[in-house]
């Protein structure tokens, strides 16, 4: 890929990798860096066998290239796909050696000093790359018989739920990112939520890029058992430092009888400068089973970062009377570009699924909805309500929204309505004329119009993700 | 027939070729079709409609039309005074402008002479482009209205049996000149054929076409039109399509706003049965500011029909206060009835207007629950509130002869139910 961080090649070749906190995976995709992976984590043979089935698929798929987004060839021999926590002496002493355009940012939403050190890569407390942050409040949840755990550690000790679930909403036959996540993906998060236990809190983990060249290859699998309820947090509203780097997380979401799963997330990784040099790439695929009867899984997420979005959080509805929801709001400024949206796959009878996009495009920047509502022969009495407005700003960026709509049942409906417009004048004059200044009123309006969409969010991400759609526009207008 | 279907290049000199060009031209396209074949689900703009296997399921010899024609006795519409153009299987028979001065119409047998490539995606186009031998060719002089409509009665002989037609038209409407069409699809044959045609409209600054597509009777046709139109500033043009009736039909509209000013309109009411496929696919590119465009697509699904709608707008950067709607809207009335559709947008400028709908679902139980408590049967209901369905698009035409004759038929199609 481009932008390698030249410094860090160098450290490997000076030796660091006898520095046991910076061990790398052979450079490069092959059986060798898979086994060296998959001996890392000391997982056992069947894992191994997995990996090796999903590489051995690998080889004979081709990369996608329907999206909208175009980006440079990525050279997949060129990625270390296995990397622990870089060394103290590669990350910055202090606050004061980072980005001060950064610590601004943070300052505006509020971050704790702490926290800023511990996003900025400052080596003060523990900061993991491909390996999962100790989890907290273990304790209260164990009570409950809750298991959140990273997913090395479930292959270890709870194989039994990972070989009957993980792969079985994602295939290793599916498309090509996420194929090559199943066959290389180094840490994520595993939630089992027991039979009728409503998870007490918000569970979240950071999701974390920090060493230069690692193509991030997390894995998330949730499974909500019968009359469970559980509530997910990914990412966080504050910007990450990070070169150009490759994302391709697969996220599993399994909702059985009676069960509820909602998954929020907020992504705000590092979009690249106003030239449109740099930036993450972000190819994650998410997919949720309602697997029984009743169970409904919703995904809500602002994603605000990256320099090219591509995504598609699905829901696939089996069981009967199950529900899926997607709520987003995808800000691209700059020369960011997203091409997002979900799909809904209606196959049990009753099933319900509501999805509600809201698309702002500023600067050079390209927004794409992308979505599809597929209601099968045998999905009675279905419903879909699908709305997805685009604000555009500037004639320089592109607004784009394109829905797939099949219905093979006469008793379900599917509603689409989409609308592309820009800020009402009238309404920025309005808030002018109260004492608003430009950047004010865009900000308030623009919230205005996402509100279905954070009314969604966990209260605490709500009020940061508020200021995180301000702080996304700065610059685009006047 | 099967994936690997090919025409032989032979196939061409049965063709009465203009030049060395045109015949280079015919075999450069010919080779394109042959190395794509027809096109699958694989091609994006064919994803809900798999021509390929559509073909290879109801052709097991396609070959190309070298009978002699034999044609029954036309039944002219009586309804309303009308100039006419007689094409037989897609090859110009005969006209008459009794209405008009003859001085401003140009009529002629359609040859095309420009060879260049536009839209070599599109196996279907390389295959007219390498075959088609006939075809109308129509230009109406600057400042001329036209008195009364034209017809154009598209007869299909019935000694068509699994053969290919390959037909090209064009149309030119000068300045401040007016007309209005009927097409009018007469299908005399009972047996599948396919039916491959290309259609090009220019409408010149301030000149208005209005045409209406219809079909006179259900029949085992299979027909493609790709329709390309240009439209120069103040040019008005609408389109109300009707199409029900044949097996498979697509239309593939595709329209540049290139002058300001525009306004583009595509209508259409389908009523989709048995085992037919309906399937209509626009674009429309917004090159310019201050153009309109509109569409509403109703469609009413059938037994084991299909029906699709694809949509696009496309609005450059530069075409600021850009009015753009799309509409879809579809009732599905039997358990393997099945509507899929695509509204698109891609939009790079800020001022502008664009939205679109797109529904589809049953017929409101309660309305039927009404219609059924003031004594009418299940059957009757759901016909009046098809009708009804219907009758919004048809009740945009203007003229009164026209639209009674369009509302009989509909009728009737529905009855059919």
């Amino acid at each position: 890929m481009k932008n390698q961080n030249i410094n860090t090649n160098q450290d490997y070749k000076y030796g660091f990798t006898t520095d046991i906190e910076s061990i790398k995976a052979p450079k490069g995709l092959s059986e060798k860096s898979i086994k060296f992976i998959s001996k890392m984590k000391k997982e056992p043979e069947w894992m191994l066998k997995w990996r090796l089935k999903a590489f051995e698929r690998l080889k004979n798929l081709k990369e996608p290239d329907w999206q909208k987004p175009k980006y440079p060839k990525i050279d997949y021999q060129d990625l270390y796909y296995y990397s622990a926590p870089k060394s103290a002496s590669e990350k910055p002493k202090s606050l004061d050696e980072v980005d001060p355009k950064l610590l601004e940012t943070y300052k505006k939403l509020g971050i704790p000093l702490q926290e800023q050190k511990r996003l900025s890569g400052v080596a003060v407390d523990a900061v993991f790359d491909s390996v999962s942050v100790a989890t907290t409040y273990k304790e209260e949840l164990t009570k409950k018989g809750i298991i959140f755990c990273s997913i090395s550690e479930a292959i270890q000790k709870h194989p039994e739920l990972v070989k009957k679930y993980l792969g079985s909403v994602i295939p290793i036959t599916d498309h090509y990112f996420a194929t090559l996540n199943s066959a290389v993906f180094t840490d994520g998060s595993f939630v089992y939520i027991p039979p009728n236990v409503k998870c007490p809190m918000e569970l979240s983990t950071y999701f974390r890029i920090n060493a230069s060249d690692t193509g991030q290859f997390e894995r998330t699998l949730i499974i909500a058992d019968k009359g469970s309820y559980v509530s997910y947090l990914e990412g966080c509203t504050a910007p990450m430092r990070d070169e150009n780097q490759l994302h391709a997380a697969n996220v599993e979401l399994v909702a059985l009888d009676d069960a509820e799963i909602k998954y929020s997330t907020v992504q705000n990784w590092y979009p690249g400068d106003k030239d449109g040099k740099g930036g993450i790439y972000n190819f994650v695929t998410k997919r949720g089973a309602c697997r029984g009867k009743n169970s409904k899984i919703s995904w809500t997420q602002v994603e605000t970062g990256s320099a090219i979005t591509w995504k598609y959080p699905s829901c696939i509805l089996q069981g009967d009377n199950s529900v899926g929801e997607f709520y987003s709001i995808a800000i691209t400024n700059n020369h960011q570009k997203a091409d997002t949206g979900t799909k809904m796959i209606h196959l049990g009878k009753n099933t319900r699924s509501k999805i509600i996009s809201k698309g702002i495009s500023a600067g050079q920047a390209d927004n794409t909805y992308r979505g599809l509502v597929d209601i099968s022969r045998k999905a009675s009495n279905s419903r879909n309500y699908t709305q997805c407005d685009s604000l555009l700003m500037g004639n320089k960026c592109g607004a784009h929204t394109v829905p797939y709509i099949k219905n093979k049942n006469f008793s379900s409906t599917v509603e689409h309505e989409a609308t592309t417009s820009k800020i009402n004048e009238e309404q920025l004059y309005y808030c002018n004329q109260r004492g608003l200044n430009q950047e004010e009123a865009v900000s308030l309006i623009v919230n205005g119009f996402c509100k279905e969409v954070l009314q969604q969010l966990p209260m605490e991400f709500a009020v940061e993700a508020q200021k995180l759609v301000g702080i996304s526009l700065e610059g685009s207008v006047g | 027939m099967n994936e690997n279907f090919k025409i032989s290049p032979s196939e061409i000199n049965n063709i009465k070729v203009l030049n060395q060009k045109d015949k280079n031209f015919r075999l450069e396209n010919l080779k394109l079709f042959n190395q794509q074949g027809f096109p699958t689900r694989n091609h994006e703009d064919w994803k809900f409609s798999d021509i390929n296997q559509i073909f290879s399921k109801n052709f097991k010899n396609l070959v190309s039309f070298k009978n002699k024609i034999k044609l029954k006795s036309v039944n002219f519409i009586k309804q309303f005074d009308h100039n006419h153009i007689l094409m037989v299987n897609g090859k110009l028979e005969n006209s008459e402008f009794k209405f008009e001065d003859k001085n401003k119409i140009k009529i002629k047998s359609y040859n095309d002479s420009n060879f260049s490539l536009n839209n070599e995606e599109n196996s279907l186009i390389n295959l007219n482009n390498a075959l088609s031998n006939n075809g109308l060719f129509l230009e109406v002089a600057d400042n001329y209205s036209f008195e009364k409509a034209i017809i154009i009665y598209n007869v299909f002989t019935d000694d068509l049996k699994d053969n290919l037609l390959n037909n090209k038209n064009k149309i030119i409407l000068g300045k401040n000149s007016e007309l209005h069409i009927v097409e009018y699809n007469i299908n005399q044959s009972k047996n599948k054929f396919i039916y491959n045609t290309t259609e090009n409209v220019i409408l010149n600054e301030n000149a208005s076409l209005k045409t209406i597509n219809l079909q006179a009777n259900q029949n085992e046709g299979f027909f493609y039109k790709f329709s390309k139109g240009k439209m120069k500033s103040n040019s008005n043009y609408s389109s109300f399509i009707f199409s029900s009736g044949p097996k498979f039909n697509k239309i593939d509209a595709e329209f540049d706003l290139e002058g300001e000013k525009c306004d583009c309109n595509i209508k259409s009411a389908l009523f989709i049965n048995k085992d037919k496929h309906q399937e209509i696919k626009t674009k429309i590119n917004h090159l310019v500011p201050n153009c309109k465009s509109y569409q509403k697509i109703k469609s009413v699904v059938d037994a084991e029909g299909k029906g699709v709608y694809q949509g696009k707008i496309y609005v450059k950067d530069i075409a600021q206060k850009t009015n753009a709607y799309q509409l879809s809207k579809a009732l599905l009335l039997s358990e393997n009835s099945e509507f899929n559709s695509k509204p698109e947008l891609e939009i790079y400028a800020d001022d502008v207007k664009c939205s679109h709908g797109s529904t589809s679902g049953s017929v409101d139980e309660n309305s039927i629950h009404y219609l059924m408590t003031r004594g009418l049967s299940k059957k009757q209901a759901v016909q009046l509130l098809v009708n009804g369905f219907l009758n919004e698009i048809i009740g945009d035409i203007k003229s009164n002869s026209v639209r009674k004759f369009i509302e009989n038929k509909i009728e009737v199609q529905i009855h059919g139910y």
